[in-house]
């Protein structure tokens, strides 16, 4: 969890908003770091975490989570099993069928009732949902409209109607702007789950090339009314990852800097 | 104009708000169910995109007693054994039975949020076929129907915007709580009228004019700040007016004018004559050069 980048999303472990869809994106640079952030947060803030890891091993994430001060272990989390029952990965078989099984999967998770903590008494938090990343998902023959449909479903089960959030990474590479876009571009998955998010987290690459001491600026919008404000608001920032976590800053004001 | 479509769309008539993930068009169409909520009639929505509780939430304020909101969100694909309203649903007859099921005197508004969703699933001449049925059925006054243009091809957001009556795009502008919104509207004589306009929407959603479109506040800015090149200089450039009427007055030398051409033709007295008198050597007959030979 990274205490600057909360102070930016205004978020605690102990208060957000709820029922947020926030999408992390990336162009050409790795938005990942940003999962990590709102793994340990939702952990912290005692939720219920669905996390769909199709990209690294459970002890990926457990490594990292330890290595930025979870003082939990990753144990609480219901880590994604290829069992041989489960049907929730049907789509490897035949991509056309879409992801209804995965959907089914996602909602039988999070609408269930806390028993793996074994302690029913626990009292657990609004449930999340994870995904990294969705990209993934379109190399794996899984058409953009097939995954619109599997976040639509996913956000109306978890943010609309239990009220917790979802969280989804998506990547792109290439420049954008795929005027006639084919159907399985990752462009149109992108602004697809844009129009359908309240949050984005956009991470790129800094516009005058590559340096040592900044190592890219992420672009928050926020899309939906936040208290009385003004719809559509967009702030950018320059993030710099280290050890133990990341720091956020304005455009030059980075420490090497000043 | 956009205060003339927020007054009402025309009986029959579709209108389709463009947006783009820069800008989402979701607010100014609330402005319209709000607007249409303020006069007293009944508006029906199609909701694929946010919930009831979303929508409804944006909507503070509003009478929201003649909203009929039609859940498509929970269950559009008809994935879960119960679902309320799919996508393949979309057709004039399932629509005209929704419409018709709250009975009204007046003939409903519609409003569909949004299109886009309906075309990842349903052919598009399938889509623009209903809507145009709906507009000639009778059981739905007029329709709004949300449009994200960055989601589909041009083909077909243009197929879907060519059998509207009115279409508004709207982007962002400038400053961060205004957009900029370019409305084309075909009217029922065929007359096409373009405008673009800079609006504001404000917390009780209606909607604010800023100023017309940002091409015109340009130019008049570049003609204010245009110096006139005569002050300032050691040398008089300007014309008073008397010279000015003189030199309008003045007739160039070299054009012909109608006035040259009878005064040459016709001259009057006091000018030169010219009097020939025939002499004998002036008596030259082609035919017989030799004429003149006294042989």
């Amino acid at each position: 969890m990274y205490t600057e980048l909360n102070s930016i999303l205004n978020t605690t472990p102990d208060s957000f908003t709820q029922g947020e869809f926030v999408l992390l994106s990336d162009r050409q640079s790795d938005a990942s770091f940003l999962i990590h952030h709102f793994l340990s947060l939702y952990l912290r803030a005692r939720c219920k975490v669905c996390f769909v890891g199709l990209v690294q091993s459970f002890n990926h994430y457990s490594a990292i989570s330890q290595r930025l001060g979870q003082k939990e272990s990753l144990s609480v989390l219901i880590p994604q099993e290829n069992d041989t029952g489960s049907q929730a990965m049907d789509f490897l078989r035949d991509p056309s069928v879409g992801l209804k099984s995965l959907y089914e999967f996602v909602r039988s998770t999070v609408s269930s009732n806390g028993e793996e903590g074994g302690d029913g008494s626990e009292e657990w938090g609004p449930p999340v949902l994870l995904v990294d990343d969705l990209s993934v998902l379109l190399s794996l023959g899984v058409s953009a409209g097939a995954v619109l449909d599997f976040s639509h479903y996913c956000r109306a089960i978890v943010c609309s109607q239990l009220q917790g959030n979802v969280v989804m990474l998506v990547r792109c590479d290439g420049e954008g702007e795929e005027d006639e876009g084919d159907d399985e571009g990752s462009e149109r998955l992108m602004k697809g789950l844009t129009h359908q998010c309240s949050l984005t987290l956009h991470v790129q690459g800094l516009p005058t090339g590559y340096c040592r001491d900044i190592h890219g600026q992420v672009e928050v919008c926020w899309r939906r009314r936040q208290g009385d404000g003004q719809y559509t608001q967009k702030k950018l920032f320059q993030y710099k990852v280290h050890d133990k976590g990341a720091s956020f800053f304005a455009p030059g004001t980075s420490s090497a800097v000043l | 104009m956009l205060p003339e479509l927020l007054q009402g769309v025309d009986t029959g008539g579709l209108l389709v708000i463009q947006d783009s993930a820069s800008y989402s068009g979701r607010h100014l169409l609330q402005s319209f169910i709000n607007a249409a909520l303020n006069r007293e009639e009944a508006v029906h929505v199609l909701g694929f995109e946010v919930s009831e509780e979303e929508l409804k939430d944006g909507l503070r304020g509003s009478p929201v007693q003649r909203l009929h909101f039609h859940n498509a969100y929970t269950d559009p694909l008809g994935w879960t054994d119960h679902p309320a309203f799919t996508v393949h649903q979309f057709c004039l007859g399932e629509l005209t039975r929704l419409v018709k099921q709250t009975s009204h005197s007046k003939p409903a508004t519609l409003v569909i949020d949004s299109l886009s969703w309906i075309l990842r699933h349903v052919s598009t001449p399938d889509v623009c076929r209903t809507l145009q049925q709906l507009r000639k059925g009778g059981a739905v006054r007029s329709i709004i129907g949300l449009l994200h243009a960055d989601m589909h091809q041009r083909g077909t957001v243009g197929s879907v915007c060519h059998s509207a009556t009115s279409v508004i795009t709207v982007e962002p502008a400038m400053r961060g709580d205004e957009a900029v919104a370019k409305i084309t509207k075909r009217s029922k004589s065929g007359k096409v009228i373009q405008d673009e306009e800079i609006f504001r929407i404000k917390d009780d959603l209606t909607v604010v004019v800023q100023s017309k479109s940002s091409k015109g506040a340009k130019k008049a800015d570049s003609e204010e700040q245009e110096t006139d090149p005569t002050a300032n200089l050691t040398f008089n450039l300007r014309l008073s007016d008397t010279e000015r009427e003189a030199k309008q007055k003045l007739a160039l030398p070299f054009v012909f004018s109608k006035e040259k051409k009878t005064a040459l033709l016709h001259s009057g007295p006091g000018s030169g004559r010219i009097h020939y008198e025939p002499d004998a050597n002036d008596d030259y007959d082609q035919e017989d050069p030799d004429d003149d030979l006294d042989v």
